[in-house]
């Protein structure tokens, strides 16, 4: 789920009309999130940071409390009343098995993974696609990259 | 006629029984989502963003099967992903047909025309296949050249070789309504069973964040794709959800209705927005604050959404919650009106069509020029 910032220009848009009248609406503000080593130095941090990384569509890396990592993607995040009701739920990357992860035994956080989401060269490639097309190129395509 | 009397009558029977039982929340169709490869990367699809080892993981057939009895839905659609990437597809296929559910595998057919041996055509098995329109409108969806005649000749092997066949179309704005009128006349010539046709939803991790529709632009888009229709069409949506999209009906969202299934577990609220997973059907139904999602709601991830997986299971509803509704419904489904408005032709004769000044296509990679490839991994 988004935080309010994330969801800032959608959130704007829709205080300002009335969802049946709109036109077309807003999409989403990315927040480049590839690299981030949160601080999480209160509780609020901290959940913040793991909401974050429930929204994130990269691996990330869990430090746990006794020095053990966990490195893999968090696919789920249940929010309790104190951290230690509240956990992350990770699939690691070499194992497919679900961990749970108490937010109270979390001391660091990563997001070391790339952001599978980004897509951020989107009109660079509309150009790219028109000058490949004026230049007579032909079955001009975006192949997903192979997985091995 | 758009589906088969059995299907209708299996459909009907178990929302009555439901309702008899006094059940508040039912699932209609299990979105079952094996795996999330694919072997497309369409811009307007929020679904295929994970890292390598999500993609190269995937549901195993007991799973499939564990997750179909528990949910108890009679009808089974399998999204993804594309579900022809899944080496054991057959054999989950096979066991959901054995089990009577009525299945539809939701494919961009690419490879569909080689596999076609691994299946067996049933009543209970309809391949739907991903076209978003004509030739170069859903190449450019699709973010592949080619790719059209590549689903048509998957189609058309398919009707060939005795099998059921639907279509789903799903528009985004700069959608021309002619353009997909023209696209429901090749389907049908191509020898469709029936079409679905739904606007995109603005998924926030789909690559092209700007041309998702407003709902006051889809319902135009729709009334004058909708309104005025051929005899020889045949949708497979249900008759309300359709007037619905053309903005002669209001229905709030009904997430509970088309609930998922993937290697996450239950997904919470529904096939679109994810906030969270559930390890049993059960859990799902108890725990989700479904208070928190559709139109009324305010959140605004569910502002713009019209979307049939959370929209048709309430059109359903309504037609078995009253007798009313029920011979509305009944009436329209036998009767199949043609939506005569002279002011959807105005708007049809009158609509420009935007350039394709913006491809859909899925990439990746920082603000530099260069073409890259979107990655799996
Ligand atoms: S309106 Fe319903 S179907 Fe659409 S995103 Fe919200 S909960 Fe999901």
């Amino acid at each position: 789920m988004a935080t309010e910032q994330q969801e800032h220009l959608k959130i704007e848009q829709l205080r300002q009309h009335n969802a049946d009248e709109l036109e077309t609406i807003a999409g989403r503000e990315k927040e480049n999130l590839e690299g981030w080593i949160p601080a999480l130095a209160t509780d609020a941090e901290i959940r913040e940071a793991l909401e974050k990384a429930f929204d994130y569509r990269g691996d990330v890396t869990i430090t746990r409390k006794d020095g053990s990592k966990v490195e893999g993607y968090l696919f789920d995040r249940r929010s309790g009343t104190s951290l230690e009701d509240s956990s992350v739920r990770v699939i690691p990357i070499n194992d497919r098995n679900k961990i749970n992860i108490s937010y109270a035994d979390i001391a660091a956080l990563a997001f070391t993974g790339r952001d599978n989401a980004a897509g951020k060269t989107f009109e660079a490639w509309v150009k790219k696609y028109w000058e490949k097309k004026a230049a007579g190129e032909k079955n001009i395509q975006i192949e997903p990259e192979k997985l091995d | 006629m758009a589906v088969p009397v059995s299907q209708a009558w299996t459909v009907a029977s178990y929302v009555l029984t439901q309702k008899l039982k006094g059940r508040k929340r039912y699932p209609l169709v299990l979105m079952l989502e094996p795996l999330f490869r694919c072997n497309l990367a369409c811009a307007g699809c929020g679904k295929i963003q994970y890292p390598a080892h999500i993609l190269k993981a995937e549901l195993t057939p007991e799973e499939c099967f564990r997750a179909v009895e528990e949910c108890g839905a009679p009808m089974v659609s399998i999204p993804g992903g594309e579900p022809l990437l899944h080496p054991k597809m057959p054999e989950i296929v096979a066991g959901l047909v054995a089990r009577k559910k009525y299945v539809y595998m939701c494919t961009n057919a690419l490879l569909l025309k080689e596999k076609l041996h691994l299946f067996k055509p049933s009543k209970y098995l309809s391949f739907s296949v991903h076209v978003d329109g004509e030739r170069e409108h859903h190449d450019f969806s699709v973010c592949r050249e080619g790719g059209y005649d590549l689903a048509m000749e998957g189609i058309r092997a398919a009707v060939a070789a005795g099998f059921r066949v639907t279509t789903n179309t799903t528009l985004f704005d700069g959608a021309d309504p002619n353009s997909v009128r023209r696209h429901f006349d090749q389907l049908m010539a191509a020898g469709v069973e029936s079409m679905m046709v739904s606007p995109g939803y603005t998924y926030d991790k789909a690559p092209d964040q700007n041309h998702f529709l407003g709902k006051a632009k889809s319902r135009r888009l729709f009334r004058a794709i909708l309104s005025n229709r051929k005899k020889s069409w045949e949708f497979n949506t249900h008759p309300l959800f359709s007037e619905f999209l053309m903005g002669k009906r209001n229905f709030e969202c009904t997430p509970w209705g088309m609930p998922t299934f993937s290697i996450f577990g239950w997904q919470k609220p529904c096939y679109l927005l994810q906030d969270g997973y559930a390890d049993t059907f059960q859990e799902l139904m108890e725990t989700t604050n479904w208070e928190n999602y559709g139109a009324k709601s305010g959140n605004p991830q569910c502002a713009n959404c019209m979307v049939h997986s959370g929209h048709e299971a309430s059109a359903v509803d309504y037609a078995f919650s009253s007798l009313g509704g029920f011979i509305e419904t009944a009436k329209k489904f036998m009767l199949k009106p043609l939506y005569p408005d002279a002011d959807a032709q105005k708007l049809l004769n009158e609509w420009k069509p935007t350039a394709h000044t913006n491809p859909l296509v899925q990439i990746q990679g920082s603000s530099s020029d260069e073409l890259q490839p979107v990655s799996g991994d």
